[in-house]
């Protein structure tokens, strides 16, 4: 991707001009993206990235800059005046390159360049048609697919040269139902690192009705009345809570900023002991995972709570270094245009002992939030804020009407020891999530879980 | 290649695959970021993005692609997969403007202010410093300063089209942001502040650092309220995150693939009698001001709502053409993708109160002063569901902070339930200018 000599060049700049570490990060990028609305394929667009991100870290101090020039004199301008803006020091190490062989854990098996576009094109149109059929309620439908090929290279002054290829594959489906009081939308979207083949495997008449008939529940709903109450709440998705609410706080970018309630509670039980949650980069295909990390280090199933006791941080280099914790191969970044820092991949709460219905028995009035949408959490304090997009009133031990919106919302280190039910049907999702480092994705799941008492916000 | 000579080179290859209709998009920013921690800078960024997005269209088919590198190979791939991909979609009413209007100089907007260009490192960098340490030297209740952020930032748009649009025009900021994490008695709460500007006031390190810890001490010992149907003022910094959520109903677009409920309702009351709201693409030094839109139309201001009736809906050309009206001027763009409808500056009538007489006005109410997360607003439904913290408000005095409570509503409900505006916009750039207000029948859970 680029010359070896002139990643030497860069490096060995960085760090004669007294950086203790180097790093090169060279990244082309290949999306495609096909989107369908009120039937029609209205444009179809394709883009191409390349750019180089170069690094330098003086102790604690981290400068970053990127470019979309790969010649060698621009790259070497742009390390120069990254080091210039450091007082100068004494050269740091340079070590020879060893090149990683990167084992690819997750597999292409239909490369998309070999299928045409308009397969693409067929198949939304099919997708429109299935979700339509749900009845006179679904006014209006929009579906896109989307892919992309991320090609890295990552090299340091520690002599790391890793490369890494990672196709991306994802669909988006959204329906709206109207039924005389306002409209209401419904999205499924799931997602792979993997090919062509995610989109002709997945199950079009499974998807497509989840989305129609969840909008045309929540298009007949009516509101819940806000309060503390026990919430049941849905597998998949709904480990966005814990991804919000415990996840951010768990990142080493949090903790070696003293931005964290969990800051310093290595070995303290944080949860009931029914409740394991882990944050694993290997699982194959899945839309979190990842080879080896944006800083060349392969991905690692990382332990986060045993048994409600807090094990581990996920950690980058900074992160690991300044809160003296191993690396566990959690940097990444959105594209070259990011520094890497600590990053969640695919994090779920393991499963447990109990079945959905006993938990629905157990709630004499409460909320059964069966789909979640998006939320937002500050980690700093740990207050958080849900939306549920499809939600059920339960009423003496069952579930009763549905009920639209409703809002979570908590602190994560308050909610995490009331959790007091974990069922057996984990499931995951895939999500995007942002902070510092751009857009990553991640996935997020959980088995269906009571929590004894929280905030919901309703009317 | 330089950003003119590659747009140039685009077009060029237009002319010569006897392409009549495309247009060529060039943006690019260029930054400078520094992040402090206990006392030291402990990241810097330093960054120019560029792209080149390239628009075909062909009998109304729309094919879009685009490269952030700007080699000639590049953009001949980038140009053949824009064509490639106009040959699939669906026809729609798209067309490209023939009509070149004559333009004042866009630096007239009053959006760029060289001075800022010459900020180095060390401005920024003890700006931060100072910012840092009067955030903890505010309060000794501040136990962290876990993001203090200072940025200069550059960016400039030019687009160009084989039917002779050409318009560039350039901003540039400064801006600051202080989060300051405060704790008592087993209770956490974050001050956040915000300051940017396009003149550079280094006294205002100082403040920011001290609001951002005035904030948060503000919050300190914050409960939740009971459940109720209370008045609630939003803050003028609050009432335009609010309802920004929902500005994208007055695109034509949105109501006519039915996903705006403003769908059919022209002329009709929408709003309380004292708002009014336009959209002015011309206000001075407002973010989102622009002479011509990115398909190469003039824009104007237009009304949207006035005392109270929706006037007009926003439109490119082909939202217009197909409900047979003529574009607005609201085509919006960036070089990654494809044309969307988008509102330049939208500026509610002001009204006479300042916060506290606003606050003064229901014997009781909530004032929000801060909003946490969007996913509960609906855009589509106008649902308004968001958990949000201020203060319990008793005959205009503050009584004590709030948090853990949401409110709750529907964006139409709330437009009729305004009842009173306050005389301020917020200080910082913006593309929206929208005041305090006091709304009635939004519901509070605690």
């Amino acid at each position: 991707m680029l010359a070896e000599s002139t990643v030497h060049k860069v490096l060995e700049l960085g760090t004669s001009r007294g950086a203790d570490f180097a790093e090169v990060f060279v990244e082309e990028s290949r999306v495609s993206a096909i989107d369908l609305m009120d039937k029609k394929i209205e444009d179809i667009t394709s883009g191409n990235s390349f750019g180089v991100g170069v690094r330098l870290l003086f102790g604690d101090e981290a400068y970053y800059g990127y470019s979309s020039d790969a010649s060698e004199g621009q790259l070497l301008t742009l390390t120069e005046n990254l080091a210039r803006s450091h007082a100068q020091g004494a050269p740091g190490d340079l070590r020879p390159f060893r090149v990683e062989s990167v084992q690819d854990r997750h597999p292409v098996r239909v490369d998309p360049d070999s299928v045409p576009k308009g397969q693409r094109v067929e198949l939304l149109r099919h997708l429109d048609d299935l979700t339509r059929r749900h009845g006179e309620a679904i006014r209006q439908v929009g579906a896109s697919v989307l892919e992309k090929r991320r090609d890295v290279l990552i090299a340091n002054s520690e002599g790391l040269w890793a490369e890494d290829g990672r196709q991306y594959a994802r669909l988006r489906l959204s329906a709206l139902a109207e039924q005389g009081d306002g409209p209401q939308t419904a999205t499924e979207s799931p997602g792979v690192l993997g090919g062509y083949e995610f989109f002709e495997e997945l199950d079009l008449g499974r998807l497509s009705e989840d989305a129609a008939q969840a909008a045309i529940r929540m298009a007949g709903a009516g509101y819940i009345d806000g309060g503390m109450m026990p919430v049941v709440l849905g597998n998949g998705f709904g480990g966005v809570i814990f991804h919000e609410a415990c996840g951010h706080p768990l990142e080493t970018e949090a903790i070696r900023k003293n931005a964290s309630p969990f800051a310093g509670k290595i070995g303290s039980q944080v949860a009931q002991p029914i409740l394991t949650a882990i944050d694993d980069g290997n699982l194959a295909n899945r839309w979190g995972s990842l080879n080896v990390d944006d800083e060349g280090l392969p991905a690692q199933r990382t332990v986060l709570i045993e048994n409600g006791i807090l094990k581990n941080y996920m950690s980058d280099r900074i992160g690991a270094r300044q809160v003296g914790v191993p690396r566990t191969g959690s940097a990444r970044r959105e594209s070259y245009k990011f520094a890497p820092v600590s990053r969640m991949r695919n994090t779920y709460i393991e499963r447990g002992p109990h079945q959905v219905e006993e938990m629905i028995a157990s709630v004499d009035f409460g909320l059964y939030a069966k789909k979640m949408g998006g939320g937002s959490v500050d980690p700093a304090t740990g207050e958080f804020n849900f939306a549920v997009q499809e939600g059920y009133a339960i009423r003496k031990g069952k579930i009763a009407e549905p009920v639209r919106g409703a809002t979570l919302i908590g602190k994560g280190f308050e909610v995490l020891p009331l959790i007091s039910m974990i069922g057996d049907d984990l499931e995951l999702a895939a999500g995007m999530c942002g902070a510092s480092s751009g857009w990553v994705p991640t996935t997020v799941g959980q088995p269906t879980l009571k929590i004894d008492r929280i905030l919901v916000g309703g009317r | 290649m330089e950003g003119q000579a590659a747009i140039e080179y685009a077009l060029s290859l237009a002319r010569e695959h006897h392409e009549r209709d495309a247009d060529a998009l060039l943006d690019r920013s260029d930054s400078l970021t520094i992040r402090v921690l206990n006392g030291k800078v402990e990241k810097v960024d330093q960054s120019t993005a560029l792209g080149l997005g390239v628009r075909v269209v062909k009998e109304g088919r729309t094919g879009v692609a685009y490269t952030e590198r700007l080699e000639p190979a590049a953009i001949e791939s980038a140009f053949l997969a824009a064509r490639e991909n106009a040959a699939l979609p669906d026809p729609t009413e798209v067309v490209m403007t023939t009509d070149l209007p004559d333009l004042p100089d866009a630096a007239t907007l009053g959006l760029y202010n060289p001075a800022l260009d010459q900020l180095g490192l060390d401005d920024l960098a003890t700006f931060g410093l100072e910012a840092e340490a009067a955030a903890l030297a505010a309060d000794p209740r501040v136990k962290a300063v876990p993001y203090l952020i200072v940025q200069r930032e550059q960016s400039s748009q030019t687009v160009a089209s084989t039917h002779g649009v050409r318009y560039t025009q350039r901003q540039n900021s400064v801006g600051a942001y202080c989060s300051a994490m405060l704790e008592e008695g087993g209770q956490r709460k974050s001050g956040n502040h915000f300051w940017n500007s396009r003149i550079w006031e280094p006294t205002r390190a100082r403040t920011l650092g001290g609001e951002a810890a005035a904030k948060g001490a503000a919050l300190l010992g914050a409960k939740p309220i009971a459940r109720a149907k209370l008045p609630v003022v939003l803050d003028e910094y609050v009432a335009p995150q609010l309802l920004g959520m929902y500005f994208g109903n007055f695109s034509g677009e949105s109501a006519q693939k039915g996903v705006s409920r403003l769908k059919g309702r022209l002329g009709e009351t929408i709003a309380d009698a004292a708002i009014t709201l336009t959209d002015d693409p011309h206000l001075q030094g407002a973010s989102g001001s622009r002479f011509l839109d990115v398909e190469g139309v003039a824009t104007r201001p237009l009304p949207l709502i006035e005392e109270g009736v929706f006037r007009n809906f926003l439109y490119h050309i082909q939202s217009a053409r197909k409900d047979g009206k003529e574009s607005t001027g609201h085509a919006g763009r960036g070089y990654a993708g494809g044309i969307s409808t988008r509102s330049h500056n939208l500026v509610m009538r002001r009204g006479a109160y300042e916060l506290e007489e606003l606050c003064a006005l229901p014997q009781r109410c909530l004032l929000v002063t801060e909003l946490e997360g969007g996913a509960g607003c609906n855009p589509v439904s106008g649902d308004i569901s968001i958990g949000v913290q201020g203060f319990l408000v008793k005959g205009g005095r503050r009584v004590r902070p709030v948090d853990s409570v949401t409110i709750a509503g529907n964006f139409y409900e709330l437009m009729k339930g305004i009842k009173a505006l306050g005389k301020r916009y917020q200080p910082n750039l913006s593309k929206r200018f929208i005041p305090a207000m006091l709304v009635e029948g939004l519901a509070v859970s605690g």
